[in-house]
């Protein structure tokens, strides 16, 4: 399977990946975006099975992504790993097509609940 | 939410325990496995650096990770689990650093009240404080160098007593 890792922090994607294979998810393609508008515009091209954005992101939000994915009729699994989990902002991810929200800092065990379902 | 609410400096919503107990979290997380932020003050290094993340809300001010530049590349090495001879660069410093200062920011935004929005990582000299007792500072190490944590209201965050509106 092959999951877009989005984040404008180049340290945070290297961390993320990092967790992934520390949750045992080291058998997939890895690609990397640094804001929403480039994860948006690699969809098309790359068809990644799963998206792991970040929230809060210069060009292009990770809700936008969402959003703007969903608009153009795509429902590639979409998950946010961000700094924010208050309840308002899981709402806001779950209302638009998040399958769920990694809030940082995470663990490889917070992976694993979330991705065993997604990725099994 | 009232104005008198809205205007409550940070020490009327967050302690230093809270602040801690979220950078407990932090640095295992980010930092590495067993890598601490130790509460006990050091003495202060001639040069700083900080990077901060602005939170603007009901509460309006900014989370500062301050700490000397060989701690910041420290840092980055630690989070980037380098090992020499491979050397961090001032690139991959102000993205870690960053980085941290927008976990802790992130998550002390979403222990204050009311919904508030949290800007993208800055760094260099951390921003001017506002009001004397809108500052929630943790001092402390990590590996036994100077770092310190504070949440502090902006410069020219609104004042209670010029913000009520007259009943």
């Amino acid at each position: 399977m092959k999951i877009l890792v989005t984040d404008d922090s180049r340290v945070m994607r290297q961390i993320v990946i990092r967790t992934l294979r520390q949750a045992g998810f080291d058998d997939h393609d890895i690609i990397q975006a640094e804001n929403g508008r480039e994860a948006f515009e690699m969809v098309g091209a790359e068809t990644p099975d799963l998206i792991l954005s970040d929230w809060n992101m210069p060009e292009m939000t990770g809700i936008e992504c969402l959003q703007a994915l969903r608009a153009a009729g795509s429902q590639v699994p979409f998950g946010f790993v961000t700094s924010e989990g208050s309840p308002e902002m899981r709402e806001k991810a779950a209302n638009a097509g998040a399958l769920f929200l990694i809030a940082k800092p995470f663990t490889e065990d917070t992976f694993k609940d979330a991705l065993d379902g997604v990725l099994a | 939410m009232t104005t008198a609410e809205s205007t409550q400096p940070i020490t009327a919503l967050l302690d230093a325990e809270t602040v801690l107990g979220i950078a407990d979290q932090v640095w295992p997380s980010l930092v590495g496995d067993g890598e601490v932020f130790v509460p006990v003050p050091a003495p202060p290094p001639a040069e700083t650096v900080s990077a901060w993340v602005d939170i603007t809300g009901p509460w309006t001010g900014s989370v500062v990770l301050t700490c000397a530049p060989a701690t910041a590349e420290a840092l980055t090495a630690s989070v980037l689990m380098t090992r020499p001879p491979v050397v961090v660069d001032d690139e991959d410093v102000e993205d870690a650093l960053g980085e941290l200062a927008n976990v802790l920011g992130g998550n002390i935004k979403s222990v204050l009240p009311g919904e508030s929005r949290l800007g993208l990582p800055k760094i260099g000299s951390a921003p001017s404080q506002g009001r004397l007792d809108d500052v929630c500072r943790v001092a402390g190490q990590w590996r036994g160098q100077f770092l310190t944590i504070t949440v502090q209201g902006a410069a020219d965050a609104p004042h209670a007593e010029r913000n009520e509106v007259p009943l």
